[in-house]
């Protein structure tokens, strides 16, 4: 069984485009293992800062990276809520075939107890 | 087979059933066993055609009780893998009554959900019981290049969370 699940489909796309990039890609990967300033995301690139600037706003706009409001240079951190939202479509299924499971288990131990194998073909 | 549970685009499951692997396998391609398990709680299977065969189709109706009465849902689908006591792969997605397909839109769920799903039915004996290995697929819409896209996704998500507790 399917079931409709309310995910924000902008938001979704939004997503999906941020991610739709190599270097956007290597930013967020890069942030995993911590938050960062623009200068130090910008060294592993052959790239203007102006450029790397670009590439951080499209992830702070998918919500992929917040930004310190204060700090002096306002370093990036990863937000990671985004990507565990583009997860959510198989494990909807999860629970629906584990009870599933559960009453086929019920069904053959019924089936078995009546000394019937559901021998029929 | 090696996919591996977490995955973005498919839900694996593995279970352990006391009964020979015979019997599991007509709880799958026996239309009157299959009714008596796969329906929600308080629903009901009234039609299971099952041409088990490959390239044969299949075309089940859900009946799902309502506080406005029954809601009936069709599913239409076509079976790809068929080795007797071993594995059943099959495709699924929503249909109409007369099997045509809907897609996700028509049944108010988000763009990028898949139209179609492919289950996979793995079958072992181990003993006088049985081992089941379900995996259910959704099938990327769109280029082959979707196919890698998803790859390269994927890495980087299970990159991301091996790092972050989200």
């Amino acid at each position: 069984m399917t079931v409709p699940v309310a995910i924000n489909e902008d938001k979704l796309s939004e997503t999906f485009a941020a991610l739709a990039n190599g270097t956007r890609r290597a930013i967020l990967a890069r942030l995993a293992a911590g938050a960062a300033t623009v200068n130090e995301l910008a060294e592993p690139f052959d790239m203007t800062l102006p450029a790397i600037s670009k590439h951080i706003k499209v992830l702070e706009r998918a919500g992929l990276i917040v930004r310190a409001q204060h700090a002096q240079y306002r370093p990036c951190a990863l937000n990671a809520a985004p990507l565990a939202e583009l997860s959510s479509w198989a494990e909807q299924y999860r629970p629906i075939w584990e009870s599933r499971f559960d009453r086929m288990d019920d069904y053959l131990h019924e089936l078995q107890h009546r000394g019937r194998t559901g021998e029929r073909r | 087979m090696t996919e591996t549970n977490g995955s973005r685009d498919s839900v694996v499951i593995e279970r352990s059933f006391d009964a020979p692997v015979k019997l599991i396998w007509q709880m799958w391609t026996v239309p009157e066993h299959f009714a008596a398990w796969y329906g929600p709680n308080g629903a009901t299977i009234p039609v299971a055609k099952m041409d088990v065969r490959v390239g044969g189709s299949r075309l089940v109706r859900m009946d799902v009780q309502a506080p406005g009465g029954a809601i009936s849902m069709w599913f239409t689908g076509e079976y790809l893998e068929v080795v007797e006591n071993e594995r059943l792969v099959f495709t699924e997605s929503i249909a109409d009554e007369n099997g045509n397909v809907l897609s996700p839109s028509e049944m108010g769920m988000p763009e990028g959900h898949p139209t179609t799903t492919e289950v996979r039915v793995q079958l072992e004996a181990v003993g006088g019981r049985t081992r089941m290995i379900l995996t259910h697929v959704g099938i990327p819409e769109g280029s082959p290049g979707a196919v890698g896209w998803t790859m390269a996704f994927g890495k980087l998500t299970t990159y991301v969370a091996s790092h972050v507790k989200w």
